[in-house]
């Protein structure tokens, strides 16, 4: 299982059921934590829904209550003309 | 060949030449604490620096952080004047005006250009990881604030570009995040020397610009990236350091970066795609900017010294390095702009706890308008987005003293004449004050407050006598009273 965790301005940016765009970074330990990926997923407000969770912030840092489930869809690649 | 400065006295300028320099000198006079136990990058490093910004306290070296054997971290390099003091190679116990005089002395002195070096000899290339081997998570980048919206690489250091026309460079402390392994973003404001060259340049073009980070400067080096000076900083670190800065080559592209600096990051800033930036914990003392996508730069090469120290700053409520370093050199630039157009000025401070949002101005009324001759001409001088506030006070009140000045503003600045607001001015998106769309587009307004009597009453009959002991009585009584202070009964003033 892997943590996520997301910005948003609300927490209707996370609507459930359809395919998201979101940047998301990892919270997993290690060198790598924080570090950011742009994904396609879907999320679902169940815990069990998905093998990932996903924390939430809003856009001063604030941690939300809510917490989700997260199933990534798939990476979109941000700099294809800088590799 | 190098120029040496001397000092008043005629002795030559002892200022430490690089980081590891200036940690030894603080050592030497308390002013740094070596961490031994391990710290861990994830908050704990950075609840240091803000607990010793906050405490005043001596800068703290961490020795040993946790997943990073060989790295250290240094932080609040220069969040008091005893250090700002150190640094410039003077007494720690040096007073604030004296010196802001030495900075002024120095800054007004033949500048210094920097000279290059081979990278032989440059111990920022100690190490060099390109290619495949590139990735900003090799170093120890903190996360500085919880809640931060990411790992800041850049809090204390250099963002070194090139003009492509002119040539002239720039050392602009640009914050960056780290984004993934090879990205970093950062906001650079649109009035920035950079978000200039940026938006006139290399944006339209769809080109991309070199740049290089330098991280772990000279304490000097890091004072000139800070100031709002015209003088190109490599030559302003040279004439604060009485010495010409080293400079090397970089690795993937030409620009030239400080050869002492601890860690050095090659690459470009791309034109046509940004990342979510922010927010994150800044000088204003709040989070205020919005997360946005911002600059982005894309990362070639990395180069750092042995045993590399990474500097971070800690900003937050008053008082870190950024506010009290900005305000320092806000102050005596706007000192220097104002006595270079002939404003009768006494001098110039900004307080670090105003977040470097006020200036007060110091200045023997001889014409009428003088106050407001000098809010426009503070706001209207490159130095003006970054601060809304200009107070003016006479000759007689100490800019330097909170009380005196405080008590002008309540009782001289008339609310009616003497308060004037500049609408639709520059801002910074950092304002806590501004409305978010003012925010986003670096919309701004300013205040100033005339502090001083009015030229055209009467001195005698309508102007106020100030009543103090040293404004009301005779020298005779002052002195009496003063020696006879114990035998009265009361502890001695300090």
């Amino acid at each position: 299982m892997n943590k996520w965790e997301v910005f948003v301005d609300d927490l209707s940016e996370l609507s459930e059921g359809e395919g998201l765009e979101l940047t998301i970074r990892t919270l997993n330990d290690g060198m790598h934590k924080y570090t950011y990926k742009r994904v396609t997923a879907e999320v679902s407000s169940s815990l069990e829904q998905y093998a990932d969770s996903l924390q939430v912030r809003f856009g001063r840092g604030q941690l939300s209550d809510k917490k989700y489930s997260i199933n990534i869809l798939g990476e979109i690649d941000r700099f294809p003309n800088y590799q | 060949m190098s120029a040496i400065l001397k000092d008043e006295g005629g002795a030559a300028i002892d200022a430490p030449k690089s980081n590891r320099e200036y940690i030894e000198r603080l050592m030497e006079t308390g002013d740094c604490v070596r961490i031994e136990q391990e710290v861990d990058w994830d908050n704990e490093a950075g609840a240091i620096v803000r607990r010793v910004c906050e405490l005043a306290g001596p800068a703290p070296l961490m020795e040993n952080i946790k997943d990073y054997p060989g790295f250290k971290y240094f932080g609040a390099a220069l969040s008091t004047y005893r250090r700002v003091a150190i640094s410039l190679g003077m007494d720690p116990d040096t007073t604030l005006p004296e010196i802001g005089k030495e900075y002024l002395k120095r800054t007004n002195a033949e500048p210094i250009a920097p000279v290059e070096i081979d990278r032989a000899a440059a111990p920022c290339k100690e190490n060099i990881l390109m290619g495949d081997d590139v990735d900003l998570c090799k170093l120890p980048v903190p996360l500085v604030h919880d809640g931060d919206g990411g790992r800041y690489i850049g809090t204390w250091h250099a963002v070194i570009t090139k003009h492509p026309i002119r040539g002239d460079y720039n050392w602009g402390m640009y914050r960056q995040m780290m984004y993934d392994s090879r990205t970093m973003c950062g906001a650079v404001f649109p009035f920035s020397d950079l978000g200039k060259t940026l938006s006139e340049y290399y944006t339209p073009r769809g080109e991309t610009m070199p740049f290089a980070t330098a991280i772990g400067l000279s304490p000097l080096a890091a004072m000139a990236a800070c100031a709002p000076s015209p003088i190109p900083e490599s030559e302003l670190t040279g004439m604060l350091a009485g010495a010409p800065v080293e400079l090397v080559k970089c690795e993937t592209n030409d620009l030239l970066v400080p050869a002492n600096a601890e860690i050095i990051l090659e690459g470009e800033i791309i034109p046509d795609v940004m990342v979510e930036e922010g927010p994150f914990g800044e000088y204003t003392g709040y989070r205020t900017s919005p997360r946005m996508p911002r600059v982005t730069f894309r990362v070639n090469c990395i180069t750092y010294r042995n045993a590399a120290t990474l500097t971070i700053s800690n900003m937050g409520v008053p008082m870190d390095e950024g506010q009290l370093l900005r305000s320092f050199s806000l102050g005596l630039e706007l000192d220097k702009l104002l006595r270079s157009q002939g404003i009768p000025i006494t001098g110039v401070y900004m307080h670090p706890r105003s977040t470097h949002h006020m200036m007060i101005v110091g200045v023997k009324v001889t014409y009428a308008g003088v106050a407001q001759q000098i809010a426009q001409l503070a706001f209207g001088s490159k130095l003006g987005p970054w601060f809304h506030m200009v107070m003016v006070v006479d000759e007689t009140i100490d800019i330097y003293n909170w009380d005196e000045v405080y008590h002008a503003f309540c009782t001289r600045c008339n609310p009616e004449r003497d308060i004037h607001i500049y609408k639709n001015t520059t801002g910074t998106a950092l304002y806590p004050h501004a409305s978010p769309h003012e925010r986003k587009h670096s919309i701004g307004s300013k205040v100033s407050f005339d502090c001083t009597w009015p030229v055209d009453w009467d001195k005698i009959n309508e102007v106020p006598t100030v009543v103090s002991f040293k404004n009301v009585y005779t020298q005779e009584i002052q002195d009496k009273v003063t020696s006879n202070w114990e035998a009265y009964g009361f502890a001695p003033v300090k």
